[in-house]
């Protein structure tokens, strides 16, 4: 088993479990910031890279 | 190196991300927010203060408590659990004002090595998505986790 130590030096953190948080789940907190994600990924779409790999 | 970070909590999806920020200022809860956007896979980071009093979030504070690169290692611990939980997304971010989207832009620089081992990493410039470089200006970010070999 691993200890404590070990797994706060990984690059992957503990993350404990808080059902309290689950009534952010379905509310978008951050509106404004979606808003501008879906316009600016509608303008500009994706990097051409990823553009190739999924047509 | 692995920079310190605050210990998190999440909703059991990892979509809901919250910390507490200890500083000059006292301790501030701070919110971290997966959301789905029109495209599929893709995720907007949004961040922010949470008001204990009222529940609500603001993501255009300036907390300055003097812990921003503990705060930005704590997101980007966020993104690893998130991207380790969903390894297909894609998650755009940038900053509520240019001084923060600049501030991410340096955290990123200042830790370029070590997250191309795990991620691909695109920002935005004049309207094209391109490979991250140190020394560009860029106006929000992408990235995907490399695939596990």
């Amino acid at each position: 088993m691993k200890k404590i130590d070990e797994l706060n030096k990984s690059k992957l953190p503990i993350v404990k479990i808080d059902k309290s948080l689950g009534e952010y789940k379905d509310k978008i907190l951050f509106k404004e910031k979606v808003e501008k994600a879906n316009e600016t990924l509608k303008k500009v779409g994706l990097p051409k890279t990823l553009r190739k790999s999924r047509t | 190196m692995l920079l310190p970070r605050y210990e998190l909590k999440s909703d059991a999806s990892l979509t809901v991300f919250e910390f507490t920020s200890v500083g000059k200022k006292g301790e501030i809860s701070k919110i971290v927010q997966y959301s789905e956007t029109n495209l599929k896979d893709f995720y907007n980071l949004g961040f922010g203060d949470k008001d204990l009093l009222t529940g609500e979030v603001d993501d255009k504070i300036v907390s300055d408590n003097g812990d921003s690169q503990k705060v930005l290692a704590t997101v980007v611990g966020t993104v690893y659990a998130f991207t380790d939980k969903y390894p297909e997304s894609w998650i755009y971010a940038t900053g509520s004002t240019k001084s923060r989207t600049r501030l991410y832009r340096i955290g990123l620089t200042n830790n370029l090595d070590e997250i191309l081992k795990d991620f691909n990493l695109y920002g935005l410039n004049k309207d094209e998505w391109q490979k991250f470089a140190k020394g560009v200006e860029y106006e929000a970010f992408l990235a995907t986790r490399r695939s596990k070999k």
